[in-house]
């Protein structure tokens, strides 16, 4: 093993694995090296939230964590949310809502909107803005991407199930 | 920072241990979210300390004890009678730090734009220092900002939790950050406790930090609250006396007569919220 490499073993996306890692790389660094691309290099400091994932239940940043903080826990990125042929229920709403321009922030934001539905009962806007102060967009001014949101945390609410794959935003 | 080593102690014990053997090539790591911005040139071994039961919130009589480990995010979420300390946990940063930068964290280095010193300080909060006996030393705020407090910690000593006084009734909570954005650091912080008594105020805690070198309480600011009726017009009149306790430096884009205003302001404010808070608010 080459010197100053460390293993870390924690449940990605469903499954137990263990990577060869350093002390000082971060778990965002790592993922994309495995060939997990949907979580996004934005700022690197923080701030835009292009590389949200998930940790034990939580929205974090892949670039402010170190990989070595991951043993154990339970990580999931947008690979486990949907595919670009059978995208999850916050995708579809986002494409249908022409809230995905440049898309570079995307896989952020339907992480920590993920975060938010497990977690919270209540999805009011108070609620959501919460959950959503971590993720910037610089193409949209987010009104479009607030519409879809609340689309699908109104069916929520509404106890409603989410349309079929085959709906509109599916067809691309 | 550059990261030479990880290492997960399973205990407090053997925490200390380790960060005291290492000196000044450990460090102790519980969000971490600091640590990748700090300069340093040696690489250091981080030394996780979120694995050691220190993250909870619990009531233990008259004060609401904080694990040192315990995320910003559920201490936001944290809400019942008598408790504050959500609305400054609310305005740090963003959701995915809050998630992971812990109480400890913002304290045990203290950077000039935190905001929690200050709350702690106004709070009269006492912090419980791991030393590795079987008591742990509880450190009074005003003592333990008295100087940057990592410098208590380089034995290998290590902060195990706060607790904050459970306030009484007509005692009354406010802290206001001003910051350009949501997420931003702030530009000036201050927090307010006040006791009410008989439509008076019986005793003022109030404090600052940002646009000044180093969180601090504002003495001249209390004095002028005592025994006073609390009015929108004595907290005017008592903020306008910051400037004796603090003097504010400009900062990028704002003079420093901006930055005193902007502080006044907000002092205010802060004593406003506290009042209200002191006479039944219950959010």
């Amino acid at each position: 093993m080459r010197k100053g490499t460390r293993s870390v073993s924690f449940t990605l996306n469903g499954e137990k694995k263990t990577f060869a890692t350093r002390p000082d790389e971060k778990l965002l660094d790592l993922l994309r090296r495995e060939g997990y691309r949907g979580s996004k290099y934005g700022c690197g400091q923080g701030t835009c939230g292009a590389c949200t994932v998930i940790m034990d239940g939580r929205a974090v940043y892949g670039c402010l964590l170190y990989a070595m903080q991951a043993e154990g826990r339970e990580i999931r990125t947008i690979e486990s949310v949907g595919t670009f042929e059978r995208p999850g229920e916050v995708q579809n709403e986002l494409a249908a809502a022409g809230a995905v321009q440049c898309g570079y922030c995307i896989p952020g934001i339907v992480m920590s909107a993920t975060a938010l539905m497990e977690s919270e009962k209540d999805l009011s806007d108070e609620i959501a803005r919460e959950y959503m102060d971590g993720n910037l967009c610089r193409c949209t001014g987010y009104e479009k991407i607030w519409l879809a949101l609340r689309r699908v945390f109104d069916r929520r609410a509404g106890g409603s199930p989410a349309p079929g794959r085959s709906g509109k935003g599916a067809k691309k | 920072m550059k990261l030479r080593e990880f290492v997960r102690p399973s205990t407090l014990k053997e925490a200390r241990a380790v960060l005291r053997e290492l000196g000044p090539k450990g460090m102790p790591l519980a969000g971490g979210t600091a640590l990748h911005f700090m300069r340093g040139r040696t690489p250091v071994t981080a030394v996780d300390i979120t694995r050691l039961g220190l993250s909870y919130i619990r009531r233990e009589g008259d004060f609401f004890e904080i694990g040192a480990a315990t995320p910003l995010a559920d201490i936001q979420r944290r809400r019942g009678p008598r408790w504050a300390m959500h609305e400054i946990c609310r305005r740090i940063s963003t959701h995915q730090i809050r998630n992971v930068s812990t109480i400890g964290g913002n304290i045990c280095r203290v950077f000039p734009w935190a905001d929690l010193p200050v709350v702690l300080l106004a709070m009269n909060a006492r912090m419980l220092v791991y030393t590795g006996g079987k008591k742990r030393a509880e450190v009074p705020a005003d003592d333990f900002f008295a100087s940057q407090p990592a410098g208590r910690f380089a034995g290998g000593d290590i902060l195990a939790a706060v607790r904050i006084p459970v306030l009484k009734a007509h005692h009354g909570f406010g802290s206001v950050k001003a910051s350009r954005t949501a997420a931003a650091f702030s530009l000036v912080t201050v927090a307010a406790l006040l006791e009410l008594e008989g439509g008076r105020i019986a005793s003022a805690r109030v404090a600052a930090g940002s646009a000044i070198p180093f969180p601090k309480r504002l003495r001249s600011v209390e004095a002028a609250l005592a025994g006073r009726e609390p009015s929108a017009e004595t907290f005017r009149a008592a903020a306008a006396l910051a400037a004796g306790d603090a003097r504010w430096i400009g900062q990028e884009g704002m003079s420093a007569d901006y930055v005193r205003e902007l502080a006044e302001v907000s002092l205010t404010d802060a004593l406003a919220r506290a009042a209200e808070f002191a006479r039944g608010r219950n959010d």
